[in-house]
């Protein structure tokens, strides 16, 4: 039946829809801009060491900030109900909405990412591993702010909602402070926040180095919070998408 | 016209909390039929549309729409089915021709496909020079008319409308019942049509089943419904200036005696002898020295028919007063 054409037409339209709103310009841009301009005025000499963190937390924002409107919008316009009455799997839909936002938190990113090289000379040492970084990124975030947004129904409580993770998430998984330099007893946490993972990804595509022993472990647990997301999602519309 | 069943339903039912929206709802819709769902508001037409189009999960009961369970053939039944729900509910942000096309994508056409069949349709629907137009910023009866162009983007064999005419004016509704009888008559699309308008039903369904408080009450032909409750045909008269307090005592009247609000009288009388309280209401308002200025006839209202049919199914129940 081909679904996955019908899951890359959401997409499609999602973007074209949604790009723009501003929520997303807020969260996704501005936020994550403004902070690292005020990085880099108060000490230009280490906003590369805090900036895997900030391209992190970037995409954070972006794809979630993107999943919960492209859920509560429709949800609250009514026109969520096409995607159930039409002849489409839960799952497109879940991939569908999940791919629009995972490609607009990477081009907000990507974005970022080229600016802190264009205009601040930043390299990347294993491009590959910093890409792999940002793609598994994108998507579990994407997924987290979808199943938050079908918890819900307006936008701005998708939006206090996730920060009522979000921030926490930040402090927890090394983006302001190296994951070595946190507590002891704030590391076990930071083990179990996906974003510590993402962080440390891209860390080693920046630097070739990490906190980790080996890039396989922030690899497998990125993977295993997807598959976790992605299980998490599928579960949530079931229950949740015909309320 | 063709008589297989194509939808099925037995025993449905659903409830709310404790408040029961279907009763143990049984009916049959036939092929290439517009099949009347009659009822006031409340009645559970929008549940049994949900149901059906695999919006809502039933309780208990079966539900075969071509032979497949939508509960257990969701992807499969949903591609034979178009939804027009009861708020219009396009994409406001995309334009006519967009949505259209959209909804062709969901539903699997190909490029080449949509893009002719989204210009048919606009072109059906009168709305060729709209196509540009955010759905947004339609009137509510455009709306309406695209909303059903929509949910025949992918030639759909059953086509379920909620209260397609409900809020429209007069000459919309008027229109948009032309519509339908032609997309039912020239592409054979069975319509599962939902009204609380009895006159509605009468013009437009091959076949009519009432239902009310979640019950299925009577079912049959437009005409066989309408003889089961027009024993009683209501007339609202206006005169042009006061008349005698028992200037309606006419022959064949039955009903209370009137009071005019606003200087409009509501009377009931039998159907049969509607003709003769006309005559005798002339010669009253020549000898007092009256105009007739506006004068409407009707049949009962559907409030009223329910209640009859509700009486005529439920025998021992106390009298009206
Ligand atoms: N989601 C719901 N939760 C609780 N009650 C509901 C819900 N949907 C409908 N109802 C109730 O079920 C009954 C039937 O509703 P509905 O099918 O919408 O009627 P109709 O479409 O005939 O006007 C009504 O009393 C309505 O209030
Ligand atoms: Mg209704």
């Amino acid at each position: 039946m081909k679904q996955w054409r019908r899951a890359l037409a959401i997409s499609r339209k999602d973007i074209v829809s949604y790009y723009g709103k501003p929520p997303l310009i807020t969260w996704g841009l501005m936020f994550p801009g403004v902070l690292l301009l005020s990085i880099y005025l108060k000490d230009p000499g280490t906003y590369l060491q805090v900036s895997p963190g900030i391209v992190a937390m970037t995409l954070l924002f972006a794809s979630t900030s993107m999943s919960a409107i492209v859920i509560t919008f429709e949800k609250r316009a009514g026109t969520f109900q096409r995607l159930l009455l039409a002849p489409l799997h839960l799952d497109t839909i879940i991939l569908g909405k999940t791919l629009s936002a995972a490609a607009y938190g990477l081009a907000t990113t990507l974005i970022l990412v080229l600016a802190l090289a264009i205009l601040l000379g930043l390299r990347l040492t294993v491009p590959g591993l910093f890409a792999i970084g940002l793609l598994l990124g994108a998507v579990l975030f994407a997924l987290m702010g979808l199943i938050a947004s079908m918890v819900v129904k307006e936008v701005f409580e998708a939006m206090t909602l996730m920060n009522f993770f979000r921030f926490p998430l930040l402090f927890i998984s090394g983006v302001f402070m190296p994951w070595a330099k946190l507590p002891a007893w704030l590391k076990p946490l930071a083990w179990l926040s996906p974003l510590t993972h993402i962080v440390e990804l891209l860390e080693y595509g920046l630097t070739g180095r990490s906190h980790f022993p080996s890039p396989w472990l922030p690899l497998g647990a990125s993977l295993a919070f997807l598959v976790l997301a992605a299980g998490a999602a599928h579960v949530t519309f079931q229950r949740r998408a015909y309320l | 016209m063709a008589s297989a069943n194509i939808i099925h339903v037995t025993g449905l039912s659903k409830s709310f909390g404790s408040l029961k929206a279907l009763d143990n709802v049984s009916f049959v819709v036939r092929q290439g039929e517009i099949f009347g769902y009659l009822g006031p508001n409340g009645a559970g037409k929008t549940t049994t549309i949900k149901i059906l189009c695999g919006l809502l999960p039933r309780q208990s009961g079966e539900v075969s729409i071509g032979g497949l369970d939508i509960a257990e053939e969701p992807v499969r039944v949903k591609q034979r089915l178009g939804v027009v729900p009861d708020e219009s509910n396009l994409y406001p942000e995309l334009t006519c021709l967009r949505n259209l096309d959209y909804l062709g994508e969901l539903y699997g056409l190909s490029r080449a496909a949509r893009r002719a069949r989204a210009t048919e349709l606009l072109g059906i629907f009168d709305l060729t020079d709209k196509k540009a137009t955010p759905f947004g910023a339609l009137s509510r009866g455009l709306k309406r008319r695209l909303t059903i162009a929509a949910a025949l983007v992918h030639a759909p064999e059953i086509l379920f409308l909620d209260e397609p005419t409900t809020g429209l004016d007069v000459p919309s509704a008027k229109a948009l019942r032309a519509l339908i009888q032609r997309i039912n008559q020239q592409d054979g699309v069975t319509v599962f049509l939902t009204t609380h308008n009895l006159f509605e039903a009468e013009a437009l369904c091959h076949y009519v089943q009432i239902i009310h408080k979640g019950q299925a009450l009577a079912a049959g032909t437009a005409q066989e419904i309408r003889q089961r409750v027009t024993g009683r045909k209501t007339l609202e008269v206006t005169f042009d200036g006061p008349v005698p307090g028992d200037w309606w005592q006419v022959p064949g009247y039955r009903g209370r005696p009137p009071a005019p609000v606003n200087g409009r009288w509501h009377l009931e009388t039998a159907g049969q002898e509607l003709h003769q309280v006309l005559a005798f209401l002339l010669v009253r308002a020549e000898a007092a020295g009256v105009k007739i200025i506006d004068l409407e006839a009707g049949g009962a209202n559907l409030e009223e028919a329910f209640l009859a049919i509700l009486q005529e199914q439920r025998p021992g129940k106390e009298e009206n007063p």
